[in-house]
């Protein structure tokens, strides 16, 4: 078995320089033909079209990114039996085997980075830099599960003593139903399925209906690897579809990325044992977030500020670990305030092939109708001090908003809202802010601007988060740097890019020999 | 370095330099303190050999304008010792002290005295007006000055006027005050002509909030429009307006807005102007070449002057590459970095009357050779100007006037919240174990001082 050579996450495009700017044209129109890209129902070697499901660019709805082949129940029992069938070869081959796979179907993205990166600028809006920052995180994942899963097959020391030999090792649990999300549509299945399959479990991938095109270059990246057609299989659609899956009696993890409702649903219809199913399914949940940014008197707002404004408004908010609000030390607020409100003044809202844009659509009508229903309300409850008005009128476009002095118990201020609205809140002093947190239903990121160490200390020790950013912006997690993943009502604490991640993919199991016969230790 | 086939002309150049190296070393004023000593922050010695030491006390230099009280000061002190795990003597005394709640306002005013202190070296005034002193008697002494405005970050629309107010009022309130200096002919006229007096140097980030990296038209467009009533200002005052550089994520913004303004109509005969070129950046030669093949076809008048200098953000564009995985822009091993200044100094020099060359640099060696290259190929010592910061050059400042050379002291004004990044960025060159300065100060010879790179 060949080493790996040491993780290193995929560089990102350096756009600040010309020439590389220059190659996304290219992209775009090496990509241009080619839509809208045809996604059909994939079990095993099968390929089945039929009814369609139409996914289509956020800033210009009128154009079709994909048409794809609605899967029924049926594709669903069709795709967890092939898996179940897949599971039996592919669980067989040795654990560096599979992770080759996945470093060949990293190879394979790389190869084609731009033009995948083009395709969710079309299909999710996702601007340029997050569009090549998503496709570098699925090779990221690729990578760092591939040399995980080497490790974890070594398995762990236990204490031998003699007259017996103990060894705890690693199985697949068996079939894992995918279910990810739209906001980084290629990463997110990656990682999802990427671990599932390296750690020897067949998968059923089920995406979210608005990005099918972009998983289905996932697959096949990881068929063209060397996963077995059998280990992945493909199932487009809606809700249904996905609690078709969950609900199915063969299917053993659930891996799912999505809003804290849909995941409890999940989790309760997971918890369901149907009659001949002889195990406990695990859920692996990453949810949402309200994620709030402290700043205490001591800290440095020109380098707060940019940071504050860029994890609230980048890709309109979209991003789990989007800043929602941010709770400032009031011998600063005035200052803050004014400051991030003039800087999201200037945000640009445009089109997400331009690269000057900040502010993209958000991703469909109904999330657009959400975001202004909650900036109505926060105009009714509160004071609106920046919202950007010039946006372009076709596209699920909002209006970037700042709002301030909201009552504690305003929706605006605890309810997930996925969009970009940013809510400023006083505080007494970092105490008064960890409470707030501490009274959060949600736990995924946060973030500190504070000088002082002792303050630091303070809110490790205290924040219930599963990321604190100390002193820069909250988002942009990095494979194998930033292992990402929240805690209470956030998920499972379920850290993906990180050590543990495996783990929840595997079912541990202990041989003990015994080693003596007659006296004789054999 | 030996070279087994000695130019005869490198052979002239180097003895030259040495010469030249030499006299100046003899013109430093032997009463003047180095900076490093006159730091009266002992601490700044101790900084320069433990880097944990130096992380402490800079971090506790920039958060000292956010500090509420003297107790909230002396607090972040005590914090940022605690962790550095040998503390000299006299801060582990300061530690003890500041952990007694009575005396800690005492240990705050004393710190906070002594960032001031050391803010003052580097940055002459508040405003404008009140570093008239500094800059008047600069001139008495034989030295030009270049006024650069600190501030805050720009990021919205209302600090960028701001920032371009302040900006046209210095330029107005130095010229009226400039116009009653008397006259000094090597500061004023070079062989092309004249040359300003008043002098200000502009940041191209703080004129707009929509500097973007990956979107540089944006910035450039928006910087522009406020940059365009500067000139108009600077041109009606016959003052020198010079486009400042900073970190590589704004480099392609700046170059291109100088040289797009610049080839407008309405500039193409004044005002006096400046860029920046950084020999740090492994690109820097193009960049040159970009600049002279410019000027060749715009044959504006005058000339734009070009200030080469080695650059500030080194530890920044190193972190944030390796950060990014992409490779580093800029010189990782130090003699690369100057020889690559030496080369732009032949280049620039060679490239005249079409560009004005400004070279800035505390590098003795880097000085003298240009100073004797210009000299080998036949130019004229008014038409290499040298280049100090106020606060770090002051002893080669007054070599350079003393020998009758054009020497413009770069002098940063503002208030102490606004300079710190500009404070702790000088601080940072100054206890560099690799810098010129701290070589000097350890008392390395002049042979080797002046040795090519």
């Amino acid at each position: 078995m060949s080493t790996l050579p040491a993780f290193a996450n995929e560089p990102v495009l350096e756009l600040r320089r010309a020439p590389v700017r220059a190659q996304l044209q290219d992209a775009m129109d090496a990509l241009s033909p080619k839509l809208p890209l045809r996604v059909p129902v994939m079990i095993g070697s099968g390929e089945r079209t039929g009814a369609e499901l139409l996914s289509t660019d956020p800033g210009e709805p009128g154009r079709v990114v994909a048409v794809s082949t609605r899967a029924t129940e049926d594709d669903v029992a069709a795709a967890v039996q092939e898996a179940e069938r897949g599971l039996r070869t592919w669980r067989a081959l040795p654990a560096a085997k599979r992770a080759s796979a996945l470093i060949r179907a990293a190879a394979w993205l790389r190869e084609r980075r731009l033009e995948v990166a083009a395709l969710e600028v079309r299909e999710c809006a996702k601007p340029w830099p997050e569009a090549d920052g998503d496709v570098c995180e699925a090779i990221d994942f690729l990578e760092y599960y591939a040399r995980s899963a080497i490790e974890l097959d070594a398995g762990p020391d236990l204490l031998q003593v003699p007259g017996e030999r103990n060894d705890m090792h690693y199985a697949p649990r068996g079939v894992a139903a995918v279910i990810s999300p739209w906001n980084f549509p290629l990463a997110i299945p990656c990682g999802m399925t990427s671990a599932a399959l390296v750690t020897g479990n067949a998968v059923v991938l089920k995406p979210a209906e608005q990005s099918p095109g972009c998983a289905h270059v996932l697959v096949r990246a990881l068929r063209a690897g060397g996963v077995p057609a059998s280990a992945i299989s493909l199932v487009a659609g809606e809700g249904d579809v996905g609690a078709a899956l969950v609900a199915h009696p063969s299917v053993h993890t659930i891996a799912f990325t999505g809003s804290l409702p849909v995941g409890l649903e999940i989790t309760a219809a997971a918890g369901t044992v149907a009659p001949g199913q002889n195990h406990i399914k695990r859920v692996v949940s990453e949810l949402g977030g309200k994620n709030c940014v402290i700043v205490d008197s001591d800290a440095d707002l020109d380098d707060a500020v940019p940071a504050i404004v860029s994890s609230a408004f980048v890709y309109a908010g979209q991003k789990c670990s989007a800043a929602a609000r941010v709770l400032v030390h009031d011998a600063i607020a005035d200052q803050l305030i004014e400051r991030v409100a003039g800087a999201a003044r200037v945000l640009v809202v445009g089109q997400a092939d331009e690269l000057a844009t900040d502010v993209p659509p958000v991703i469909e009508r109904s999330a657009q109708e959400r975001v202004n229903r909650y900036a109505a309300l926060a105009r009714e409850q509160g004071r609106i001090v920046a919202r950007v008005e010039a946006v372009p009128d076709r596209g699920w476009f909002c209006p970037p908003t700042v709002a301030i002095e909201l009552p504690r118990d305003s929706p605006v201020l605890n309810e997930e809202i996925f969009g970009p609205l940013l809510a400023i809140d006083r505080v007494r002093d970092v105490e008064d802010a960890c409470d707030i947190v501490d009274g959060l239903p949600y736990a995924l990121t946060g973030g500190l601007f504070a000088r002082d160490p002792a303050t630091v200390r303070y809110v490790r020790q205290r924040t219930p988060v599963g990321n604190l950013y100390v002193n820069r912006g909250i988002t942009g997690a990095m494979v194998g740097r930033q292992p990402f993943g929240g805690n209470r009502l956030s998920g499972t604490g379920s850290k993906a890019g990180g050590p543990d991640y495996l783990r929840q993919f595997v079912e541990p199991h202990v041989v003990t020999e015994n080693t003596m016969r007659h006296g004789l230790v054999v | 370095m030996t070279d087994p086939h000695p130019d005869p002309d490198d052979d002239q150049l180097e003895r030259s330099i040495r010469q030249i190296g030499a006299d100046l070393a003899s013109a430093f004023p032997s009463s003047a303190r180095h900076p490093l000593r006159s730091l009266d922050a002992r601490a700044m010695d101790f900084a320069s050999a433990d880097q944990e030491l130096k992380a402490a006390l800079f971090r506790f230099v920039d958060v000292t304008p956010a500090c509420r009280s003297l107790d909230d000061l002396a607090r972040h002190l005590r914090e940022f010792l605690r962790e550095v795990p040998e503390a000299p003597p006299p801060l582990a005394a300061a530690m003890r002290i500041a952990d007694v709640k009575a005396a800690r306002p005492a240990v705050g005013a004393a710190a906070a005295a002594g960032v001031r202190h050391m803010a003052h070296r580097f940055i002459i005034g508040e405003t404008p007006a009140s570093a008239l002193g500094v800059l008047s008697d600069l001139w008495h002494h034989g030295v030009a000055s270049s006024v650069d405005l600190l501030g805050e970050a720009t990021v919205t629309q209302p600090e960028a006027d701001r920032y371009a107010a302040r900006c046209d009022e210095a330029l107005r309130e130095l010229a009226r005050a400039e116009a009653g200096w008397p006259s000094r002919d090597v500061l004023e006229r070079d062989s092309i002509g004249a040359i300003p007096r008043t002098n200000v140097s502009v940041k191209i980030s703080a004129l707009t909030p929509l500097l973007r990296p990956d979107a540089p038209e944006l910035g450039r467009r928006d910087a522009a429009e406020r940059l365009r009533p500067l000139l108009r200002r600077a041109d009606a005052l016959g003052a020198h307006i010079h486009i400042d550089m900073e970190s590589l994520d704004s480099r392609e913004a700046v170059f291109d807005l100088v040289l797009d303004v610049f080839s407008e109509e309405e500039f193409a005969r004044g005002p006096s102007a400046g860029m920046v070129l950084q020999a740090y950046l492994r690109d820097s030669p193009e960049q040159l070449e970009r600049i002279l093949a410019w000027a060749a076809e715009s044959g504006r008048t005058p000339p734009l002057s070009v200030r080469l200098v080695k650059g500030a953000y080194w530890d920044h564009e190193l972190v944030q590459a390796t950060q990014h995985g992409w490779p580093a822009p800029v010189f990782e091993v130090k003699a690369e970095c100057d020889r690559n200044f030496e080369a732009l100094t032949r280049r620039l020099l060679e490239a005249r009357p079409a560009v004005r060359i400004a070279v800035a640099s505390h590098n003795l060696r880097s000085v003298a050779h240009a100073i004797a290259y210009n000299r080998m190929i036949g130019g004229e010592d008014r038409d290499l100007e040298l280049q100090v910061l106020r606060g770090l050059g002051d002893q080669l400042q007054d070599a350079l006037a003393s020998r009758g050379f054009r020497v413009r002291t770069y002098c940063p004004v503002g208030d102490l919240v606004a300079g710190m990044a500009y404070l702790v960025r000088r601080l940072l060159e100054n206890t560099s174990n690799e810098s010129f300065l701290h070589e000097q100060a350890r008392g390395t010879s002049l042979d080797v001082l002046l040795a090519a790179p």
